[in-house]
């Protein structure tokens, strides 16, 4: 029978004994608390890099998929790792053990740990207490786990390494785009293969196609000739359920990419006549904050395709012609200058009436065709021509459709302000001609004919 | 009793002691020496031990050189088919008094006695074999209705000669269960038979030095028979104990953990007919605790009770036909069942 103060030596050993458990239960469960984090941190990290590369790198079908792929491993692989941790986590038993194995304590620690709160331990339980604090060296905690630090640290660092790669490749192949969106405002592209379909109507490309009326008519006619001959009605829906995912994905890829503003900015697709001067699809991008018809981008009226297409000119330098003179005199008619600039495409008088109806750019004057460029549909929808600016190589689908902003009444033309420029000192002012004298055999004919 | 008490062994007593009549039967006894440390890891763990050999391997030297170190009275049974249960425990025969008076008086039989010997067991009849089950499990013997009480210790170690099986009875699975241990004793290597033939042939007989004196030795083995008994076992150690004699039961192999993580033996499924009973998982823990003093610890550990489960389990294992025919034994099954369980990490 131990005496009291011998109890009291004993449990002050237990202490020490566990106490030292204690430690190594600490530390085991730093681990584990350190894997499952540094594990989740690596896989959302290494999932989030190979994302943001993807948005760069790849094309927006692939980009979805793939990143649905890495969404649902990114997932299955945290819960793993969470388990993982909280399956390495350590109670005092399972510590002891722990020890035991590692510091060949042969169940020393066990069974005091087990045992520590029987109330009759027996008459060796002394001895097992002191035979195992004569060990206590060996279980110390340093020794039974070395690592302050998990080796899921590792992973860590390779999935950091993954990220700091990702982002050169964004810088990589996002400077050519910075450069081409800094260098020129306005693009002009030859359309070599120019494919037009109808838009999704959730499309918000901000895109616009102004051409003259007739041409206008044809892509209308064109449109609706490849809606009746798309197909199975199976196939449309597919292919929107297709263009709803690529839409979403582009999205996406604007948001990761850092292109949301350039995605929004305006986009005017000008059909031109193949026989005008400049004989070519030019592209405007336009800035946001001048656009004012953002909200009926993208509309289509199909029920009145002949009214007035609106002029939807980008840019105030487009229209100022180093040639074309003001002359705020004339007053341009509207619709009848549509016919007129196309079927006589020679016609001087017509021209700069055309020309004239540009510069005053009153909402009146606002006809489909009204600024006189004109269209030639042949030039849209026959053999493409040889690119004539250079652009070997380069080719771009568009998504477009036409727009009608005067049939509604909110869209408005772009009106060009009125220029008054001074007249040079070698021009003279317009006055009225002088009124030449009839001749006498004249006036008595003219009298003759007013009489009657 | 309070100066038994008084002299409560310790570990190194034990360890001490141990040693030293394991000396002692090694005097005599060349090789063999896992054997002799089964035999009184039996001993001291309060258990019986069948031991199995060929001819002239030393059973019955073995047997009567233990009863020698430790100083403590000794029978042999010679078991043949004709031996009868009362010359076993005794009987009661008419004897005449000094004063010429005759009267039924119990004259006991060689079960009387702390260690006994029967050798080849397995060529008595079912009948007398069970006469020595009473004895065995509960230190009585019953004679005519009278039961009358063994002095402990009491050591049974009962031989088995694996070869000229014809004419013998296999022990029945109730008795074989009773045993603690069940020790193999093997041919001796060629250093070994070199030592017995010096050490057998020669003039001088080698000397056996009692560890005990005759009037206490009982007292001082059964307080380190108590010390065992001390020996603490986590409660881990106990289940996995259990899940070793549950692996080793084909109904139960494939459950062991009855977690996911169960273990499926096929080996056992295959060749075990019926498996360990709980005695087996009795006999680890006691025979492990033996071990864990010799190594100087209060407890026991994995170690120890994978050491003493060959020697524990496979005399409780029935194998089947399938065994027999592809020449499986049990010590094959224990081994893999130690394997799988540990393999299993329960």
């Amino acid at each position: 029978m131990l005496s009291p103060s011998q109890d009291r030596r004993a449990d002050e050993k237990l202490g020490q004994i566990l106490g030292r458990v204690g430690s190594v239960r600490t530390r085991l469960n730093s681990l584990a608390l350190q894997h499952a984090i540094f594990y989740t941190l690596a896989i959302a990290i290494a999932c989030g890099a190979a994302v943001f590369a993807g948005a760069f790198l790849l094309p927006p079908l692939v980009f979805l998929l793939g990143t649905s792929a890495l969404v649902i491993i990114g997932c299955a692989g945290l819960a793993s790792a969470v388990g993982a941790g909280w399956r390495m986590r350590a109670s005092a038993v399972r510590a002891a053990a722990i020890a035991d194995d590692r510091a060949g304590l042969k169940g020393r620690l066990s069974t005091i740990v087990a045992l520590a709160n029987h109330q009759t331990r027996g008459p060796l339980w002394s001895y097992l207490v002191e035979d195992t604090l004569g060990y206590q060296e060996q279980f110390a905690a340093a020794r039974i786990e070395r690592r302050r630090v998990s080796r899921a640290i590792y992973p860590l660092a390779g999935a950091i390494v993954l990220a700091a790669l990702a982002l050169p490749v964004s810088k990589i192949k996002r400077a050519p785009q910075i450069a081409a969106g800094s260098g020129q405002d306005d693009l002009t592209v030859d359309l070599d293969d120019l494919h037009l379909r109808p838009a999704d109507p959730g499309d918000e490309s901000g895109m616009q196609v102004t051409a003259d009326a007739a041409t206008m008519r044809r892509l209308e006619d064109k449109l609706a000739s490849e809606n009746a001959a798309g197909g199975e009605p199976g196939g449309n829906s597919l292919n929107q359920l297709v263009n709803r995912a690529r839409d979403m994905a582009g999205h996406l890829q604007s948001k990761l990419t850092g292109q949301q503003t350039a995605s929004k900015q305006r986009l005017n697709l000008r059909l031109a006549d193949a026989g005008g001067d400049q004989g070519q699809n030019e592209i405007h991008r336009a800035p946001e904050q001048k656009n004012r018809h953002s909200d009926t981008a993208g509309q289509f009226k199909r029920d009145q395709p002949n009214s007035g297409h609106e002029v939807n000119l980008p840019n105030e330098d487009d229209l100022r012609q180093p040639d074309s003179q003001p002359s705020p005199d004339v007053n341009g008619e509207p619709g009848a200058e549509a016919n007129s600039g196309k079927d006589n495409p020679g016609n001087q008088d017509n021209s700069a009436t055309d020309r004239a109806s540009q510069q005053n750019g009153d909402n009146g004057s606002s006809g489909g065709a009204a600024h006189g460029i004109g269209a030639d549909p042949d030039s849209l929808f026959g053999a493409p021509e040889a690119s004539k600016l250079g652009s070997e190589g380069f080719e771009i689908a568009i998504e477009a459709r036409p727009i009608d902003h005067g049939a509604k009444g909110v869209g408005h033309a772009y009106v060009p302000p009125k220029v008054r420029t001074r007249l040079s000192p070698s021009q003279e002012p317009d006055e009225p001609v002088a009124r030449a004298a009839v001749p006498a055999e004249d006036q008595s004919t003219i009298k003759r004919v007013f009489e009657r | 009793m309070s100066d038994v008490q008084a002299e409560t062994p310790t570990v190194a007593d034990f360890a001490r002691t141990f040693r030293r009549i394991q000396a002692e039967i090694h005097k005599v006894i060349i090789g063999h020496e896992q054997a002799v440390e089964e035999l009184l890891s039996a001993l001291f763990a309060s258990g019986h031990v069948l031991i199995e050999g060929v001819p002239g391997t030393g059973k019955t030297t073995l047997v009567k050189t233990l009863g020698l170190a430790l100083n403590l009275s000794f029978n042999r049974i010679q078991f043949t088919v004709d031996l009868m249960p009362a010359d076993i425990t005794g009987t009661r025969v008419i004897l005449s008094g000094e004063d010429g008076r005759r009267e039924f008086t119990f004259q006991p039989g060689p079960v009387f006695c702390h260690i006994l010997l029967g050798d080849e067991i397995n060529r008595a009849t079912p009948k007398t074999q069970s006469a020595l089950l009473e004895a065995m499990a509960e230190l009585q013997v019953t004679v005519s209705g009278t039961t009358y009480r063994l002095k402990p210790p009491y050591f049974v170690m009962a031989t088995l000669n694996p070869i000229e099986m014809e004419g013998t009875y296999p022990l029945p699975e109730a008795q074989l269960d009773r045993f603690l241990f069940k020790v193999r004793l093997n041919y001796p290597d060629e250093g070994e038979l070199t030592r017995i033939i010096s050490s057998t042939t020669g003039p001088e007989e080698a000397g056996i030095e009692a560890v005990f004196h005759a009037t206490e030795a009982p007292e001082r083995i059964e307080a380190l028979k108590r010390l065992v008994r001390e020996v603490m076992a986590a409660p881990a150690m106990e289940t996995y104990a259990a899940r070793l004699v549950r692996a080793t039961q084909p109904q139960n192999s494939r459950f062991v953990a009855a977690e996911a993580r169960a273990v499926h033996d096929e080996m056992v499924n295959r060749y075990v007919a019926f498996g360990s009973s709980p005695r087996g998982a009795q006999a680890l823990i006691l025979g492990a605790k033996v071990r864990a003093l010799l190594d100087g610890r209060a407890n026991i550990a994995r170690e120890d009770i994978e050491r003493v489960a060959v020697a524990a389990l496979a005399h409780r294992i029935m194998l089947n036909y399938a065994a027999l025919s592809d020449g499986i034994d049990a010590t094959q099954i224990v081994e893999r069942v130690i394997k799988s369980v540990r393999a299993a990490k329960v």
